[in-house]
């Protein structure tokens, strides 16, 4: 079965290359060392070449698939912590195992807002995980506690909190051991690759201020669970986000004249000329005009609107201060981003403008049910390098499981109808139990893209916002040879871990 | 010389890989005793390497114990760069035969010495016994490997700068830039491959159809260097429909009558060598 000299040459497939395109070409691989190898280099450098050709009979061999929003599967939540290690440990590598079928090769699991005593146990368990025949636990996904009351969804309403000291009130939530720099987090395990999410709501007092903290340490910071105006969540922006989460889920409806976290897509260029001036993206370039003190000081107005309504007095209803929360109002003014007068030659060149402003990556859940085809393909058409499937599955997850009325936690049930999930005698969406592989195939359909470009989504497109291009998420030399063969429909055959075969279809 | 003349570049490729599968069959070539092989790049060629690859993928030829030399590399580009011949012999054809890479032989156009570099290149083509079969192709000057016109048809493996016409031509594959293109080669010399025991030379498309009436309807002349191969006891030139364009119809004529007859040859040879005589170089028509 393996190789005499440890080479092993894919050959009859296609490759899902970083531009969307899909090209017969071979992959060679080192099922030694479980990287991909530059095969030219290999061959007149090392003057090796295979001993061990797998003919693929002309499907696809993809980079495995990332999934960097899942709350559980396969019968363990990553959110559920009995008090013993050892059972919490033995449920992360039960979904290592069992989620290879579903292609996926590397996942963050996803801790959703919890009573604050928990995180620091939680989020310590949830240290990056790898074993070579399983998928990858790439570290983990914090959505929550600062999070809007107002589009909190599911999460317990009790437990969201504002962050009152800014930085130090992540640090003493979530652990300041969870929250060292990258570096000195990684160095803890010897890990080489590990990421940490942090879903928040910029509105929140004290969240927009910790951004760039957080982004100094190496943790993603993505845009949830929030009412942001389409000012606020561009200074979330500026300060180093990076990500939406679960876009068009739990935030406000796209209006056209404040289109809020949504509208981040469509960053006008003529916005966010202060941008291209000297200056880190995430600490705004100093004003070059007054026009900028004006959005500053309408921004910190916002920003004291918004913590009225924010956490503390959950019984509050969800009062409209970005106009479009309100459907029936038509806003007083336009947008206070206004484009600034521009003395600048147009472009006159067809094709894509310099782009000053850099738009963040946006979760989609492409079941069919959280978000309306029309609206995937909409998202996608504004911005196709920044698109991110994620399952945000729930512990139901698990392809075999049969439709019907399921366990979930305190008494509660659930009920399964094919992707679909609903609490017991309601018909309130419970969460997602749709696979990624699934996400894909219902992707390239939904948008009308290629194959190749709806793996990108699932592969590249994530690993780019983590930064981890250059292991996961890529057929290039030098990264993990994590893969998954999927056939021409994009249904999974076999998952390979670090070179090495570790799931067949039967 | 043998003139063979085919419909389309495909169905010349397939000529020429059937061919070369006969005589590297033929040869029985062991450990011991390789097949010595040279290689050219460019677009002509990859028709033969398709053809090649499938007949290796289909189990019915084996490079296992062929050596191959090819004829040039770029000066100072990368051996990586996506226009580097080691990159398009990888490409095109290493990468998808069974040939173990220490058997294929690319001059290095980044080694610090390169006139020791050509001398060592040609040293080790002696190693090997010489060439056996030398497959070319032709730029539309008629240049065979980096032999540009006024090139020595004595010429050994050596520096060579590139004509003005062949950077021009080369430029469509580095962005049109031609600053870009490299100025510099190392490539074998005429003699180095008159030296191989037989010739082979694909020459296709309207393009190249001038210089392929130079070579072979005139006389010998430096300015066109496949001329040469005039003076080569065992010869072949295998071209397609458009690329006769500037010969006389008798010429054609003349070669196409040959080729009928060509069976006929290499029955006889088969038979001549089944009778236990040593094999000739060429045939009755060379």
């Amino acid at each position: 079965m393996s190789s005499p000299n440890g080479l092993v040459c894919f050959t009859n497939c296609l490759l899902p290359l970083e531009d969307g395109s899909l090209v017969e070409r071979d992959l060679w691989i080192d099922e030694r060392r479980g990287v991909i190898l530059d095969s030219q280099k290999t061959f007149f450098l090392r003057r090796e070449r295979p001993d061990r050709v797998i003919d693929l009979g002309g499907n696809i061999l993809s980079p495995g698939f990332m999934d960097i929003q899942i709350n559980g599967a396969y019968g363990f939540d990553f959110s559920v912590y009995d008090g013993d290690d050892e059972v919490y440990r033995a449920g992360m590598r039960h979904v290592a195992e069992r989620i290879i079928e579903t292609g996926v090769t590397s996942l963050v699991p996803t801790i959703i807002t919890q009573e604050k005593s928990l995180y620091p146990k939680l989020l310590h368990l949830l240290r990056p995980f790898a074993s070579p025949t399983t998928a990858t636990l790439l570290g983990w996904h914090a959505e929550g506690p600062f999070i809007q009351m107002a589009k909190r969804g599911a999460h317990a309403p009790q437990f969201l909190v504002p962050a009152r000291e800014r930085f130090a009130s992540f640090e003493e939530l979530y652990g300041a051991q969870n929250l060292v720099d990258q570096e000195d987090w990684l160095m803890a395990e010897g890990n080489d690759v590990g990421v940490r999410i942090v879903t928040a709501a910029p509105e929140i007092e004290g969240v927009m201020p910790s951004i760039p903290e957080l982004i100094k340490r190496g943790v993603v910071f993505s845009i949830g669970h929030s009412i942001a105006t389409t000012d606020i969540a561009t200074h979330a922006v500026y300060h180093g986000a990076r990500l939406i989460t679960h876009l068009f889920n739990a935030m406000p409806q796209l209006h056209h004249r404040d289109p809020s976290i949504i509208g981040l897509l469509g960053a006008s260029p003529s916005l966010y000329p202060f941008a291209s001036t000297p200056g880190s993206p995430a600490s705004p370039a100093s004003p070059a005009s007054g026009s900028w003190h004006a959005r500053q000081t309408s921004l910190s107005k916002r920003l004291a609107q918004l913590q009225i309504e924010g956490p503390g007095s959950p019984a509050a209803a969800p009062k409209a201060t970005s106009e479009a929360f309100d459907d029936q109002q038509t806003p007083p003014q336009t947008p206070i981003l206004r484009a600034l007068a521009s003395t600048d030659d147009l472009n006159l060149r067809k094709g894509k403008v310099e782009e000053a402003f850099e738009r963040p990556f946006y979760e989609l859940i492409v079941d069919g049910i959280h978000s309306h085809p029309n609206s995937v393909r909409l998202a996608y058409s504004s911005y196709p390098d920044g698109c991110i499937l994620i399952t945000d599955a729930m512990k139901i997850l698990d392809p075999h499981l049969h439709d019907g009325v399921h366990e979930w936690r305190d008494g509660k049930r659930f009920v399964k109808e094919g992707d679909k999930l609903y609490l017991e005698g309601t018909d309130t969406l419970a969460g997602s139990v749709v696979t990624l592989d699934k996400c894909v195939r219902n992707f390239s359909r939904f948008t009308g893209c290629s194959l190749g470009e709806a793996i990108k989504c699932a592969t590249f497109n994530p690993a780019r916002c983590l930064g981890i291009e250059n292991k996961k998420g890529t057929l290039r030399s030098g990264a993990d040879a994590d893969l998954v063969v999927l056939d021409r429909k994009g249904n999974v055959l076999s998952t390979w871990v670090k070179g090495k075969e570790v799931w067949t279809k039967n | 010389m043998r003139l063979i003349i085919r419909q389309n570049p495909a169905s010349v490729g397939e000529y020429i890989a059937n061919y070369i599968a006969k005589r590297i069959t033929d040869f029985a070539p062991t450990a011991d005793k390789p097949f010595v092989l040279g290689l050219p790049t460019g677009s002509s060629p990859i028709a033969t390497y398709k053809h090649l690859i499938t007949l290796v993928k289909n189990g019915q030829l084996s490079f296992k114990h062929v050596v191959t030399f090819n004829m040039d590399e770029y000066v100072n580009l990368p051996e990586d760069h996506p226009e580097s011949y080691h990159t398009f012999m990888f490409r095109e054809f290493f990468s998808h035969i069974d040939i173990p890479p220490e058997q294929v032989n690319i001059l290095n156009g980044n080694a610090p010495d390169l006139i020791a570099e050509c001398n060592a290149y040609e040293a080790k083509i002696k190693k090997h016994g010489g060439i056996e079969l030398f497959l070319g192709g032709i730029g539309e000057d008629g240049h065979i490997a980096f032999n540009e016109p006024g090139s020595s048809l004595a010429s050994r493996t050596r520096i060579k700068t590139l004509a003005y016409d062949t950077i021009l031509a080369n430029a469509r594959f580095f962005n049109n830039d031609v600053e870009a293109v490299p100025r510099m080669a190392l490539t074998v010399g005429v003699a180095t491959v008159l030296d191989a025991r037989e010739v082979v030379v694909v020459v296709t498309g309207q393009r190249k159809a001038l210089a392929l009436c130079k070579a072979i309807e005139e006389g010998v002349n430096h300015m066109w260097t496949l001329s040469a191969l005039q003076m080569h006891p065992w010869a072949l030139i295998v071209v397609d429909e458009d690329a006769t364009a500037e010969l006389h119809v008798k010429t054609v004529k003349y070669f196409k009558s040959i080729e009928r007859v060509q069976d006929e040859v290499e029955a006889m040879h088969a038979r001549f060598k089944k009778d236990g005589n040593v094999d000739q170089p060429g045939t009755m028509d060379a």
